[in-house]
């Protein structure tokens, strides 16, 4: 238990100080450390197994120290706000991840219009508050119902159809949403909505400081540990679906659609099931997002950040719960981090993605085998 | 009841656009009959062949070549065949070593594809991000039948559409590459026993495809008067849903395609109250109700599985 608590805090200051460090001499320090971790990792055996063993026996432990880690971070990133944004943008991937995951690894339901969904969720958050004058936690609530209702709606006739066709019309929903994003007045055209509330919870403002046990926070802390609880709460339930009967379903119907029927599965009812339920936490995504930036436009829920979303269950893992998580965190910071690289970002998103296919087409974290106890 | 020249000047314009469409869907529709895969960075090759043109046409005027009788067939030609093997290339790194997976691995590879792509041109073509503009090397002036302005700039592009389309369906259906391509679609494993080589005729189907989309894409830049880095999205979206319409697998599907999807956006342009911002919304908004009642398509799809 101790070693788990031990690996995870070692992980954890590595992380830290790899984002936080400014001068070469420091920079170089982390980065030796970074590899001589990850070459221990893979070349001493009996460390590997060990490790394995550990977190294996003690999965409570290592949850509760990393969810005891994830509480703290903010606090460690204290110095740089920017640096909170982007931990809890790596959080609101995580939720549309998984969503996305469930409908694309799970279920096999082939959506390249994550962007349009969470686009969903944050214009109504933003019609909802700006237009109609209602308090910014309940229009977060039910702007994912929006997502789920259009996907429903829209998507029902379409489910029965072949993989590719699905995909096509996934496609060009994103572009109808954004055009008519774009030109209907009341979405306020190429502007978007600006001036969204933003959440208040007892009185307190998320966009004021939070000072938590005498250490005082910046403001986007607020928002990162809703994002966390969303995070979380977006991984268990989904992580507890991915397990039951009902992920067992998807998984069969995504794999072989013809003995999936043989064996019972209505095919348009499960997938419209996980459609939807992935729907949900793709526009809870984009509803939190709206919140927390303020405002939405058009350009913030174009094809190629449908294009992201998939990325992050590519590389971390298709199907994979912890592979969302990892491919989220990974994601998100690291061009943040290699900040020379941004021009390039795409470019190596989309070569990552290529070679993983080719090399590693289940992802940096597969999703394992199903275990039944 | 909108005058008759307006309806005749938009069909025009709309077959115009449906045969830029119906080329790159025919490029769909091969490799979809080939290899049962979806070519989602289809639409990025297609920009590649307008940017390819582009780069041909300014280096032939850098050398002193300017009569568009000589510079045209040489630009073409250059493109077609850049275009052509880049989509081989395409294919051999992440289309034909996916195609066994699941069909979902090969439409990820090839979406990433065309993202690479796309972020290539924009990073190292000069001023990637700005539109660029197309010379205009096809003859100027028109004339007018019957209050329809026919220029012949169109007639050109027309033309030379056409008898791309024409060459395909030559190709297609009386040389031994053409025989050997409609087995490979028909059954892959009989046609290796009869000899064909598979490879190499997979490699001749995506050099075609490609060699037509650098053609469309051509067209498209004379059409506009310019090109920009991210008209692989949009006409790779459009020349898809084309085949699609047209049923995937059958070339002359695609054909009609992209016909009926140019028609669709013109006359929703031109007919509908501020059409000309939601002609694209419209365009698919038909193709989706298509895929819903008729999947497989007008003219049907090459293989029909049911439950």
């Amino acid at each position: 238990m101790i070693l788990v608590w031990l690996a995870e805090a070692a992980l954890f200051v590595l992380i830290v100080a790899g984002i936080l460090a400014e001068r070469p001499l420091t920079l170089a320090a982390v980065a030796l450390a970074i590899v001589i971790a990850g070459a221990l990792l893979r070349l001493v055996t009996p460390l590997r197994s060990t490790l394995a063993r550990a977190f294996g026996r003690h999965r409570t432990a290592a949850l509760l120290g990393g969810a005891a880690l994830a509480l703290v971070l903010p606090v460690t990133l204290r110095s740089s706000p920017y640096w909170t944004f982007v931990a809890t943008l790596a959080l609101l991937y995580v939720t549309t991840g998984q969503g996305l995951n469930l409908q694309i690894g799970t279920a096999g339901v082939i959506n390249l219009a994550g962007a349009a969904f969470a686009g969903l969720g944050g214009y109504s958050v933003g019609l909802l508050t700006v237009k109609t004058g209602w308090p910014p936690w309940l229009a977060a609530a039910v702007a994912p119902w929006v997502a789920v209702a259009v996907g429903t709606l829209l998507f029902v006739p379409i489910l029965k159809t072949r993989g590719h066709y699905l995909a096509l019309v996934t496609i060009a929903f994103v572009f109808i949403f954004n055009i008519l994003m774009n030109n209907l007045e009341f979405t306020g055209g190429p502007q978007g909505i600006k001036n969204i509330p933003t959440l208040r919870l007892g009185g307190h403002a998320f966009t004021a400081r939070l000072t938590l046990f005498g250490v005082d926070l910046p403001a986007h802390a607020n928002f990162y540990y809703a994002a966390l609880a969303t995070a979380g709460l977006t991984t268990w339930i989904l992580g507890r679906l991915h397990d039951s009967w009902l992920g067992l379903a998807l998984n069969t119907l995504r794999d072989d659609e013809i003995a999936a029927r043989c064996c019972g599965v209505s095919l348009t009812r499960e997938k419209l099931i996980a459609f939807s339920i992935g729907n949900f936490f793709i526009g809870l995504g984009g509803a939190l997002y709206a919140v927390m930036v303020g405002f939405v436009s058009p350009p913030d829920f174009d094809f190629g950040y449908s294009l992201i979303m998939l990325s992050v269950i590519i590389i971390g893992g298709v199907d994979s719960i912890g592979g969302v998580v990892l491919g989220a965190c990974l994601l998100l910071p690291l061009p943040e981090r290699f900040r020379f690289l941004h021009e390039y970002r795409l470019l190596l998103y989309g070569l990552v993605i290529v070679v993983m296919l080719l090399y590693r087409p289940r992802g940096l974290w597969p999703a394992g085998i199903r275990g039944y106890r | 009841m909108p005058p008759l020249e307006l309806l005749l000047q938009q069909t025009l314009n709309g077959v115009m656009l449906g045969m830029m469409y119906a080329l790159v869907a025919v490029g769909f529709t091969l490799f979809f009959g080939v290899l049962d895969v979806i070519h989602f960075s289809h639409g990025d090759i297609f920009m590649l062949g307008a940017f390819a043109g582009l780069s041909a046409l300014l280096a032939l005027a850098a050398v002193g070549l300017r009569t568009p009788f000589v510079t045209l067939p040489l630009a073409f030609i250059a493109a077609m065949v850049v275009t052509g093997l880049v989509g081989v290339m395409a294919e051999r790194v992440c289309v034909k070593p996916l195609a066994r997976s699941a069909p979902l691995m090969t439409l990820l590879a090839t979406l990433s594809l065309g993202l690479v792509l796309r972020e290539s041109v924009l990073i190292f073509y000069p001023r990637g991000a700005d539109p660029k503009p197309f010379p205009q090397l096809l003859p100027a002036g028109g004339f007018e039948v019957g209050g329809v302005a026919i220029r012949y700039e169109n007639l050109a592009i027309l033309g030379i559409g056409l008898a791309a389309m024409v060459a395909v369906d030559l190709i297609i259906s009386r040389t031994k590459m053409g025989a050997a391509v409609r087995a490979v679609a028909q059954d892959p494993e009989a046609a290796q026993m009869m000899g064909v080589n598979l490879d190499r005729t997979v490699d001749a189907t995506f050099f075609l495809g490609s060699a037509l989309a650098a053609v469309a894409g051509m067209l498209s830049g004379f059409y506009y008067g310019e090109i920009h880095f991210i008209m692989g999205i949009t006409g790779g979206v459009i020349g898809f849903s084309a085949a699609a319409i047209g049923g995937l697998g059958n070339v002359y599907g695609a054909m009609v395609g992209g016909l009926l999807f140019g028609l669709l956006q013109t006359t929703a342009a031109a007919f509908i109250p501020r059409g000309s911002e939601f002609r694209d919304v419209v365009a698919f908004a038909v193709v989706m109700l298509f895929l819903i009642f008729k999947p497989s398509g007008i003219l049907g799809e090459k293989s029909v599985e049911r439950v």
